[in-house]
C-alpha cells in the first residue's frame, strides 16, 4: 500500500449530484481494491489561475488515500476519459503504509480538520474574491520591498563592475 | 590582480526565511505562501534575492511547480489575480 495524495478539478457547471457521483465512484475504485480513504476534503469553486478547457472557475476536490499503483492509474485512466474532470493532480506521499498508520492519519486529519485556506474554500465567489484582494495587497507590499532589495545588490554589482 | 573591491557595500543579512519560521511549511495547495514566493508575472523568484537556503528552495520551487499544474497558480502572467 502507498499513500497518495490526489486533487481534482471538476467542470463548475455540474449539478451537486453529479459531483458527488464522481467523488463516489473514484473511492469506490479505491475500496474496491482494499483501499483506504484517508480524508477528503472539497474546496469548493475557486477561481482557476489559468483557464482550462475554457472554463475559468472549477470545482476542487482533495482526497488523501492509501492504495496500490494500479488503481492510481485506473482512477487516471477514467479522469482522461471523464469530460467532467478538467485537471488531476496525484503525488505520492509515502511508498509504504500499513493498517495501523492508516488509522493514525485518520484521527490526525480529523483533528485537525482545516481546509489549508478555509476562508477561500467558501461557496461564495463574490468573498472569496474580497478575500484575495486583501491577500494581494499584503503581497503588493512585499513584492515591493524585495524588489527594492533586488535593485540595491544590482547596483552595489554594477558599481564592483565599474571599479574592477 | 588588486584585492577584489567589496562587492557589497549595503546589503542585509538574508537568511532562510523556512529555517528561522519553522511553523512556516511548504506545501503545494498553500497558495497564499507561495505567492510571496513567485514575482508579479508569476516566475520564481531566485535564491540570491530572497536568501532561502538550498534544501529550502528546492522544495519551493517543486510546491510552486504542482501549485502551477493545477491552476492554483500561473504559468506565467498576474499572480495577483
Amino acid at each position: 500500500m502507498r499513500r497518495y495524495e490526489q486533487v481534482y478539478i471538476l467542470r463548475p457547471s455540474l449539478s451537486e449530484d453529479q459531483i458527488t457521483a464522481i467523488i463516489e465512484n473514484t473511492n469506490q475504485l479505491i475500496l474496491d481494491d482494499n483501499g483506504a480513504v484517508i480524508y477528503q476534503n472539497k474546496w469548493g469553486m475557486r477561481k482557476l489561475a489559468y483557464p482550462i478547457k475554457k472554463e475559468a472557475q472549477g470545482y476542487y476536490v482533495l482526497c488523501d488515500f492509501a492504495s496500490t499503483p494500479g488503481v492510481v492509474s485506473e482512477i487516471e485512466r477514467k479522469f482522461r476519459i471523464d469530460d467532467s474532470v478538467l485537471k488531476y493532480l496525484t503525488i505520492k506521499i509515502s511508498d509504504a503504509i500499513t493498517a495501523e498508520e492508516i488509522e493514525a492519519a485518520r484521527s490526525e486529519a480529523e483533528a485537525n480538520a482545516v481546509v489549508p485556506e478555509t476562508e477561500e474554500a467558501g461557496e461564495d465567489v463574490q468573498a472569496d474574491k474580497a478575500e484575495t484582494k486583501k491577500t494581494e495587497a499584503k503581497t503588493a507590499g512585499g513584492a515591493a520591498e524585495e524588489k527594492a532589495e533586488a535593485g540595491d545588490k544590482a547596483e552595489t554589482e554594477e558599481a564592483s563592475e565599474t571599479a574592477q | 590582480m588588486a584585492a577584489r573591491p567589496q562587492k557589497r557595500l549595503f546589503s542585509r543579512k538574508k537568511v532562510c526565511r523556512f529555517c528561522v519560521d519553522k511553523e512556516l511549511k511548504i506545501d503545494y495547495k498553500d497558495q497564499k505562501t507561495l505567492r510571496n514566493f513567485v514575482t508579479e508575472r508569476g516566475k520564481i523568484i531566485p535564491r540570491r534575492i530572497l536568501g532561502t537556503c538550498a534544501t529550502h528552495q528546492r522544495q519551493l520551487c517543486s510546491a510552486i511547480k504542482k501549485a502551477r499544474q493545477i491552476a492554483l497558480l500561473p504559468y506565467s502572467g498576474n499572480t495577483q489575480g
